[in-house]
């Protein structure tokens, strides 16, 4: 296989928000950095049709920031906020401001009407930290910028591998083209991980359409698979996450929504509105995204997303906030379907289980491991969060390339061959599995055995049988082509992270959210300010817990 | 399904080769119009559709994916 060799001081896996904030800062402080994208910085990840929250702290508005931080462990994500270090969800607020002026600058309107307009995932009556900003066209503007200031962005390529030198720090990395055959090698002093969440890991809700999530497939949970064979730390990846939206349409956006959400006798399900409600939408969503699923089961559903008696300005207003969050494929669907969205009911459900937790890192940016940085939905969630900490990782990832002895790939010769025989393999075979066979496998072992009911009997059998697919896959996975071969390498990725979710499951001897062990049935409180950590010594999965610093 | 080329319309820029996050346009030859290669690993969110700057792109919705509403 062909090889091309690429070198930087700061490499930036994953051209998302937090990679394009990173490189961006990055080559502000004179580092050289590439950009390496699976897909096109222009419209790739999680965001790359747009957003139109933007969860931040604006001193005109919220006033004293020790109210504004009482008052935000009560939105979107205050339980997954007591899960973080104080200094880091400080550095977080602290720094949102400086972002929202900065994109502003830039090109991405973060002003509606000419003001700061705060809408969305907030209960009526309390603070609202939701900025409502059109970020349909932010991706573009981040890739345009980062091109401005040098960064070199290298679109279609997909790394798999870090590499390290003899001490254990971070001097590369290996990827491919995903559009011919084609092995690119990085020097690099610091990486950058930040590949997004875990797509894809369990069934999707429509059987056979794999894309149907909200997230794409692409979204492979690289990043933490990567850190994890290096040697860093991965954190509460046990506990799933699962959203909720339109029926058969899975799509993010649900706090863009303006409507109550009511059961089919139309009577309100949660107690927060009665009446279409563009300040804060229906929490309830929020509150309880299982509970349309909940409300099926027991033969009270289906629970309707109820946009009768919104007003036409407030309609508009719904209307343009999720084509700036990437819905216009849902709306152009709507319109095609002669759906009347102002008098019209859409059914909602609670989406399919996804695997959350991420990598460690903190609010640097850095990891456990020497010159490998993270940033963005590989560490947490939200784009506020992936600008704060990509913009910081880019930061910190350029001061440690200045003072870090010049990395020399060439020591790592005998992995990167390894590779490529592994890469040729799969490429040559003429029997064996495609990605498809093998991703509906895994989906339905994560399904089975780490899903809704999980105990130990159940996660130990299931730890086997996944290694089982593992071993398989590895020896029967084919790829006719660059983008086939792309997918084969994510699913590899998906196992790995697979694996891990069940030895972390099955260490976590209690029911927490979405964990539900049938063998230990309470949620165990002096658990509430632990991270349960796994990791790789010696070639073995370890888990270990550790205090949140509050 | 999904996308659905106009040829009429269509000039062949390549813009929607160049974005789409799945690149199920995988193997369109350079100024050709393009070829959707993986219909199945479309995600839906329109990107071809905002960026084509001739409007010769639609998405049809598989049929599992249709809204339910009342």
């Amino acid at each position: 296989m062909q090889e091309e060799k690429k070198r930087c001081d700061v490499l930036c896996i994953g051209g998302g928000i937090a990679g394009l904030m990173a490189a961006i800062k990055a080559r502000e402080l004179g580092a050289n950095v590439i950009v390496a994208e699976k897909s096109n910085t222009l419209r790739s990840g999680a965001a790359g049709a747009g957003n139109d929250h933007f969860q931040c702290y604006i001193p005109e508005v919220h006033g004293d920031f020790d109210f504004f931080w009482r008052e935000l462990f009560y939105g979107q994500l205050a339980g997954g906020l007591r899960k973080m270090d104080t200094e880091y969800v400080r550095y977080w607020y602290e720094n949102t401001f400086d972002i929202v002026k900065l994109w502003d600058s830039w090109g991405i309107p973060m002003k509606y009407e000419g003001r700061y307009e705060f809408a969305g995932h907030g209960f009526p009556g309390r603070q609202l930290n939701h900025l409502k900003y059109s970020g349909k066209n932010q991706k573009p503007v981040l890739t345009g910028k980062a091109l401005e200031k040098g960064a070199e962005i290298v679109n279609r390529v997909m790394v798999f591998d870090l590499i390290k030198d003899k001490d254990g720090s971070i001097i590369g990395a290996i990827g491919i083209s995903t559009r011919e055959d084609k092995v690119i090698v990085f020097e690099a002093k610091s990486v950058i991980l930040g590949t997004g969440a875990c797509s894809g890991m369990y069934p999707a809700v429509t059987a056979g359409a794999h894309n149907n999530r909200g997230r794409p497939l692409t979204i492979s949970g690289d990043g933490r698979a990567m850190a994890y064979r290096a040697g860093a730390e991965l954190k509460e990846l046990e506990l799933a996450a699962q959203h909720a939206g339109p029926k058969y349409l899975v799509r993010y956006g649900q706090a863009t929504w303006v409507g109550v959400l009511r059961d089919s006798d139309g009577k309100p399900v949660g107690p927060y509105v009665t009446k279409p409600d563009k300040r804060y939408g229906d929490m309830t969503i929020e509150v309880n995204k299982a509970v349309f699923d909940e409300y099926r089961k027991s033969g009270k559903g289906p629970i309707y997303m109820d946009m009768n008696g919104i007003s036409k300005q407030d309609l508009e207003y719904m209307v343009y906030w999720l084509q700036q969050e990437g819905n216009e494929g849902l709306l152009s669907h709507i319109a095609e379907e002669g759906i009347n969205f102002g008098k019209s009911a859409i059914e909602f459900q609670t989406f399919e289980m996804e695997a959350r937790g991420g990598i460690r890192a903190n609010y640097r940016g850095e990891t456990a491991i020497k010159g490998l940085y993270a940033a963005g939905d590989d560490v947490g969630s939200t784009i506020s969060h992936a600008a704060v900490f990509g913009r910081s990782a880019g930061e910190n990832a350029a001061k440690y390339a200045k003072i870090a002895k010049a990395a020399n790939i060439e020591k790592a010769r005998p992995d990167i061959e390894a590779e490529k025989s592994r890469l040729e393999e799969i490429r040559g075979r003429k029997d064996g599995a495609k990605w498809q066979e093998a991703i509906s496998a895994l989906q339905q072992i994560m399904s089975d055995y780490c899903g809704y009911v999980r105990s130990e009997s159940l996660l130990s059998a299931g730890l086997n049988i996944i290694r089982r697919l593992k071993n398989k896959a590895h020896s029967s996975l084919m790829a006719g082509n660059a983008h086939e071969l792309m997918h084969c390498l994510q699913l590899l990725n998906q196992i790995d992270v697979g694996e891990l979710v069940f030895i972390s499951a099955y260490d976590r001897k209690e029911t927490r959210e979405l964990h539900i062990r049938t063998d230990y049935r309470i949620t165990n409180p002096l658990l509430n300010d632990k991270i349960h950590l796994v990791k790789q010594v010696d070639g073995k999965p370890v888990t270990e817990w550790i205090e949140v610093k509050h | 399904m999904p996308p659905i080329i106009n040829r009429d319309i269509c000039n062949g820029c390549g813009k929607c080769v160049e974005i789409c996050p799945l690149d199920v346009f995988f193997g369109t030859e350079k100024g050709e119009i393009p070829v959707v290669t993986y219909p199945d690993e479309c995600f839906h969110e329109g990107s071809c559709v905002m960026d084509c700057p001739k409007g010769a792109i639609k998405l049809r919705l598989p049929l599992p994916m249709m809204i339910i509403y009342k």
